[in-house]
């Protein structure tokens, strides 16, 4: 038996200045998973696909584009202020079973 | 940041003190060696700027924009930089003075161990500031001024700002701060770069830092004031004889260039035509071990939101935000493709860079302009004013 991690909510300040943020997500070929590369800053999606794409054009073959204030983020990490802590199930799972 | 004044003067370095004395409290080699191999990190406390300068790399605004690091959370910041081995903190904007922490800030990094140090415009300076800076621990006060009171006033939007910036200066080393000149050499800034440092030499300045403009924030659409590579050229040159001429009349100024490692190659070139073999050979070995463009290495960014970039310039691509995961985190997280090659960007770099034979010293200059002009974070520099003969020659007896 395991506990489970717990997690916060991190907060829901802004990530953009006069732009939208767009988390950007890239993998070299179509057999690697999607890996999280940063975010762009970009007025659309497809102005953001183009920024991502002159940043990683060279490496990858996919890149998919997400709203950075539609990504909810839950971590362990605690700098963020307002973050708040995930609603977490009582007791404990087992994450392993042992044969 | 190259020393000019170290270089050809054979003067200390005060940039080389400025990052590495954060480790001076230690005698441990290892930690000394920690320290260097950490990155000196720009935080831009705010967005918020008194003043709206043409080329603001952060692209600055009156207001105050919303989302930025609280005075806690800046401080769990410090901690994280200050346990990761940061040597250096340069507070920056927008304009830092506007925020009422700074000199909480300002005095808890220095309690960690980091060096702090401040960019700002000066405006805002009182001696009664310049004072609690100093008690609360800042290393250096770098201000901005960009010409003479006409031209430095039109570049960054205020009239006044000028004489506001020499009374901020003033008052800094009347406190006794270590204190410096920034100036970022364009087309509109470049005809009174001599008469500005002799005026602020005779106000008490020796120390003169010069930016190269990089392509970032309001910098990118004032591209077409950037010096055309053979000018820029030549402003080097006026830095480097200027430089001279003050130390052979026994005034000791320091100068430093910023931006365009080009210049690294360039500084070879100068010392061989003017102060023989031996001296280009030293200055070559110097530039080498420095390190050239440290975009991704020796230099790192975290805006006013807690995005961290590759550099302060750097501002439209983020790695990470230090309210999701700690900096350390980000910036070790060598699985972004993006901060690896530019790690190991000698076997990426495209076009002239890549057979370059001054790439040791200079490691391709800015990606972000090569970005801005190529579409390709790998592509050659476009603000190289080296001659095909200098990047070509096979004489690399300096």
């Amino acid at each position: 038996m395991v506990e489970k991690t717990r997690r916060s909510n991190v907060g829901d300040s802004p990530r953009g200045g006069d732009q939208r943020e767009w988390e950007v997500f890239v993998r070299k070929d179509d057999t690697d998973p999607m890996r999280h590369v940063g975010s762009v800053s970009a007025p659309s999606p497809e102005v953001a696909h183009e920024q991502a794409t002159r940043l990683f054009a060279w490496f990858a073959e996919d890149v998919w584009i997400c709203p950075a204030e539609e990504t909810h983020r839950f971590s362990t990490h605690d700098l963020d202020d307002d973050a708040k802590p995930a609603p977490h199930p009582n007791g404990e799972e087992g994450r392993t079973h042992e044969l | 940041m190259i020393s000019v004044s170290k270089l050809l003067c054979d003067l200390d370095a005060e940039g080389d003190g400025l990052r590495y004395d954060a480790a001076a409290d230690s005698d441990a080699d290892q930690i000394r060696e920690r320290k260097q191999q950490k990155p000196v990190v720009v935080w831009n406390l705010t967005k918020q700027c008194n003043l709206y300068c043409e080329h603001c790399y952060a692209a600055a605004t009156e207001e105050r924009a919303p989302g930025e690091l609280s005075t806690d959370e800046g401080k769990r910041l410090l901690d994280d930089l200050a346990d990761y081995g940061v040597p250096v903190v340069l507070f920056s904007g927008g304009e830092p003075l506007v925020r009422e922490d700074l000199v909480e800030l300002v005095a808890y990094a220095a309690d960690l161990g980091i060096r702090p140090v401040l960019s700002t415009n000066g405006t805002l300076i009182t001696p009664e500031k310049a004072a609690e800076l100093r008690d609360a621990g800042l290393a250096y006060a770098g201000v901005s001024v960009d010409g003479l009171r006409e031209r430095n006033d039109a570049f960054r939007g205020q009239e006044g700002a000028f004489d506001a910036a020499v009374r901020g200066i003033e008052a800094c080393l009347d406190a006794g701060l270590k204190t410096g000149l920034r100036y970022t050499i364009t087309e509109r800034t470049a005809p009174d770069l001599e008469d500005v440092v002799d005026l602020l030499y005779d106000v008490g300045l020796d120390r003169f830092c010069f930016y190269h403009l990089d392509y970032g924030g309001r910098g990118a659409a004032i591209r077409d004031a950037d010096l055309a590579p053979a000018e820029k050229r030549r402003a080097v040159r006026r830095v480097c004889d200027m430089t001279r001429e003050y130390h052979e009349r026994g005034e000791e100024i320091e100068t430093l260039l910023v931006g365009n490692y080009c210049d690294a190659a360039y500084l070879v070139e100068y010392a061989r035509a003017e102060l023989g073999d031996d001296t280009a050979a030293r200055v070559r070995e110097y530039l080498r071990r420095n390190g050239g463009d440290p975009a991704g290495e020796r230099v790192a960014d975290v805006d006013y939101q807690g995005n961290v970039h590759l550099t302060q310039f750097w501002q439209g691509y983020s790695l990470g935000n230090v309210r999701d995961r700690p900096f350390s985190a980000i910036w070790d997280d060598d699985s972004n493709p993006l901060l690896a090659a530019l790690r190991e960007r000698e076997s990426h770099l495209t076009g002239k860079c890549a057979d370059c034979r001054y790439l040791d010293v200079c490691r391709g200059a800015s990606r972000l302009r090569a970005l801005g002009v190529h579409d390709h974070p790998f592509g050659p520099d476009p603000q190289c004013y080296l001659t095909n003969e200098e990047v070509e020659s096979d004489d690399v007896s300096v």
